[in-house]
């Protein structure tokens, strides 16, 4: 009888075992593509919870819901999902473990026929993230992307649109990836994603008509890298801490009809670079009402850049503030329209009659400024001493001094206020406070440590004439 | 300082059973003596206050309308503050040790000092780290207060970077003051000791880098060159020290910063602080070596 009931117990047992893992069993994504061939045309499929391994083709317009819960394992190869017709939405799943592979270009999502929706989903561990190639008239929305552990050129983009007008990507995450890459996609409303980590963080190519608008950019090699795009506008994006070897927080190259507006550029290598933009002669930039601080160089430009409006704009304690690339001057650029300029917190001049703009030109002429344009191997020198000490020389020699680069005709006498979209990165005092009360304490106790005997032996009368005067 | 510090005193801590001190207690005797006498001289105190309230002032000015952008801010405020202490810490760290075994000679109380049952080693050495501690507690309270501006306008952000700088600093104020004593040991005359100290001050702050640079202009230095001959400078090299610490690279330097990060990488930050020990050690024993040679007094 002792045995039966053992042998009872050892099947429920077995059976309570294999139960629980038939759940946690890892499925095939044949079953949602099962779920998807019985299901008519512009219906919406349900996925049941779980985990499914291996890619997904989907070749149906249809609804497939994921509800947070389903994750799809893409097991290291190839693209996870792919997305081959139009009308499809795609939403609330977790894709992770792409192929890597550079010339398959592996995604966690891609999409050859638009349009489709895709939105809600976390993709992690994939090569590219979504890629739409082509897949106009879409909507790319609340979805997070996390690259690949690899080197940064090695990374794939973590949203890529190919000839995909009219494309809605808003409100996306991204981390680690390559780029945000655009190429020859029009009229699209690019706003509020959150790009970090990554390589450029918002890339156009060939793309024209387009708003970016309230777009975070945190920590890239670059922020946005407009080339050959016309009719772009930027707008309050904040754009922070880009400084990759050529970083750059905003860069123009060769566009047209480009306006910088309202955003927020802090602590990049260069906060602005402006390359041969616009590059039609007829054609005009403006670039007002930014903040550009604490970058090493504030604006940055060819010498051949012409045709931009800079008014309005505050350029806060930049290392540089405005500066050439190579020698040269921007007089081809206005620094001030309408008796509006910008404000430099370098402008060494005042403002007497108090109507709210200097009543000297901001001409900035730095000796060593100049020095470096002609030989940059001097930027080592920065920070240091000496270089006060050549400013103080020109100071002294006006002969010595160098042109000015620009000149702002009417610089503002304050900072103009600017409603800018900075999220604020306060983390707790109490270290700092701690590590301030440490280092005063530590001074002040070891002080009154040493301090508070008499420290030198005292030696006898006798022991003194003995050994002094031997 | 001309009053020979014999106390009545009834403590005896200080002094040993034998009528001989053993060496690490007379060291630690001197440098205590060294130590009270520094914090209670008059450039010392002024030193300490104009360093404080510089380091404070560039703070609160780098800090001027940043806001919120804590990082960005923290930054600023070093970088203004590696100019001050560039300027400032050399000055009063050479000063210092320039001072201190000139002075005594020339007081003639250096003849009692020797008079005393220790070694001409433990009584430099002791000198030495009686001033290293009363500069390092000098530096402490301007940092001190210049974090507290910093806890206070922007929080906790860089807290790290702050930590080496104060570190760094200390460690430039030592290979300065090294560079001090060396100068105070081969002058008579205390006079001789501060002027020759003004003159490293000005040699090492200023006329090397100019130098540098106008060789930099003149025969088109390569990167690797500039590199080499500016971090042979304690400042640049503390400077540099700084700044990749602060930025995990010296892509800020331009060309030669990116070289440098890019050749030794990782291993850039102790190259630097090599350099300061180096400027550290070998001037201080250089002058052990002459003042525990030097006959006369």
């Amino acid at each position: 009888m002792l045995k039966v009931q053992y042998i009872v117990g050892l099947c429920v047992l077995l059976a309570a075992v294999f139960g629980a893992h038939a759940q946690d069993t890892p499925r095939s994504s044949d079953e949602i593509a099962r779920l998807i061939e019985s299901a008519e045309p512009g219906s919406t499929v349900v996925v049941p919870e779980g985990v499914y391994e291996g890619s997904l083709r989907i070749e149906k317009a249809i609804v497939l819901e994921g509800k947070g819960l389903v994750t799809i394992d893409g097991l290291g190869k190839g693209s996870v999902v792919e997305i081959a017709v139009g009308d499809v939405e795609f939403r609330g799943f977790t894709i992770k473990n792409s192929g890597s592979t550079v010339d398959q270009e592996p995604a966690g999502i891609r999409a050859f026929q638009g349009p489709v929706i895709i939105e809600h989903n976390r993709l992690e561990d994939v090569y590219f993230g979504i890629d739409l190639r082509p897949a106009g008239d879409s909507i790319i929305r609340y979805n997070t992307v996390i690259g690949k552990e690899l080197k940064l050129g090695r990374r794939g983009d973590g949203i890529r649109l190919w000839w995909s007008h009219n494309t809605i990507v808003e409100d996306n995450t991204i981390d680690a990836v390559r780029d945000m890459v655009f190429w020859y996609s029009e009229d699209l409303s690019v706003a509020r994603n959150v790009v970090t980590n990554s390589r450029y963080g918002l890339h156009f190519m060939y793309s024209h008509n387009t708003t970016l608008r309230d777009n975070e950019l945190t920590s890239n090699s670059v922020g946005i890298y407009l080339m050959y795009s016309n009719n772009i506008h930027l707008v309050g994006n904040s754009i922070i801490n880009n400084r990759g070897t050529s970083g750059y927080g905003i860069g123009l190259k060769d566009c047209d009809a480009i306006t910088v507006e309202n955003n927020a550029l802090l602590a990049n290598r260069v906060g602005m670079y402006i390359d041969n933009s616009p590059s039609s002669v007829d054609s005009f930039g403006i670039i007002k009402n930014n903040k550009v601080a604490f970058n090493e160089i504030g604006m940055l430009s060819t010498p051949i850049t012409h045709n931009n409006v800079i008014t309005h704009n505050s350029f806060l304690e930049n290392e540089e503030q405005v500066t050439v690339h190579g020698r040269g001057q921007l007089m081809l650029n206005e620094f001030s329209a309408d008796g509006v300029g910008n404000f430099w917190s370098d402008y060494s001049g005042f403002d007497q009659d108090n109507d709210g703009v200097g009543d000297f030109p901001h001409e900035p002429r730095s000796l060593f400024r100049s020095l470096l344009a002609r030989q940059p191997n001097l930027r080592i020198f920065l920070h240091s001493p000496a270089q006060q000490a050549i400013e103080l020389t020109a100071r002294a020699f006006p002969e010595l001094s160098p042109m000015p680069i620009f000149v702002d005709h009417s610089p503002l006498a304050r900072p103009p206020e600017l409603d800018l979209l900075v999220s604020s990165h306060q983390t707790s005092r109490l270290p700092m406070v701690g590590f301030a009360a440490g280092l005063l304490l530590i001074s002040v106790i070891s002080g009154w440590l040493i301090a508070r005997q008499p420290c030198l032996p005292v030696l006898s009368d006798s022991d003194l004439s003995q050994r002094v005067f031997v | 300082m001309t009053t020979l510090p014999i106390e009545t005193s009834t403590e005896s801590t200080m002094i040993e059973s034998g009528s001989h001190l053993s060496g690490v207690s007379s060291v630690i005797a001197f440098a205590r003596r060294e130590f009270r006498d520094a914090i209670s001289s008059r450039w010392f105190i002024l030193y300490t206050v104009a360093f404080t309230v510089l380091a404070v002032a560039v703070s609160f000015m780098s800090l001027a309308g940043s806001g919120s952008h804590g990082f960005a801010g923290f930054s600023r405020t070093t970088a203004g503050l590696l100019n001050l202490i560039m300027l400032v810490v050399p000055l009063m760290a050479l000063i210092a040790g320039a001072g201190s075994i000139a002075g005594e000679r020339e007081r003639g109380t250096l003849l009692y000092l020797l008079a005393q049952p220790i070694s001409r080693v433990e009584l430099l050495l002791g000198k030495y780290i009686g001033l290293a501690i009363a500069l390092c507690c000098s530096m402490c309270i301007g940092f001190g207060l210049s974090a507290g501006v910093l806890a206070w306008r922007v929080g906790g952000v860089g807290i790290s970077a702050f930590v080496m700088l104060v570190i760094f600093t200390c460690g430039l104020a030592l290979a300065m003051l090294s560079v001090g004593m060396l100068l105070s040991v081969m002058s008579r005359r205390s006079g001789v000791a501060t002027g020759l100290g003004l003159f490293a001050w000005l040699i090492l702050v200023f006329l090397s880098d100019l130098g540098l640079m106008a060789g930099t202009i003149l025969f088109k230095l390569r990167v690797q060159e500039v590199f080499a001959i500016g971090v042979m400078n304690p400042l640049q090299a503390f400077k540099m020290a700084v700044i990749v610490n602060m930025n995990a690279s010296l892509d800020v330097l331009g060309p030669v910063g990116m070289y440098a990060s890019q050749t030794f990488g990782g291993a850039l930050p102790w190259i630097l602080a090599l350099v300061l020990g180096v400027w550290t050690a070998v001037p201080l024993l250089i002058a052990l070596v002459i003042f525990s040679k030097r006959g006369s007094v």
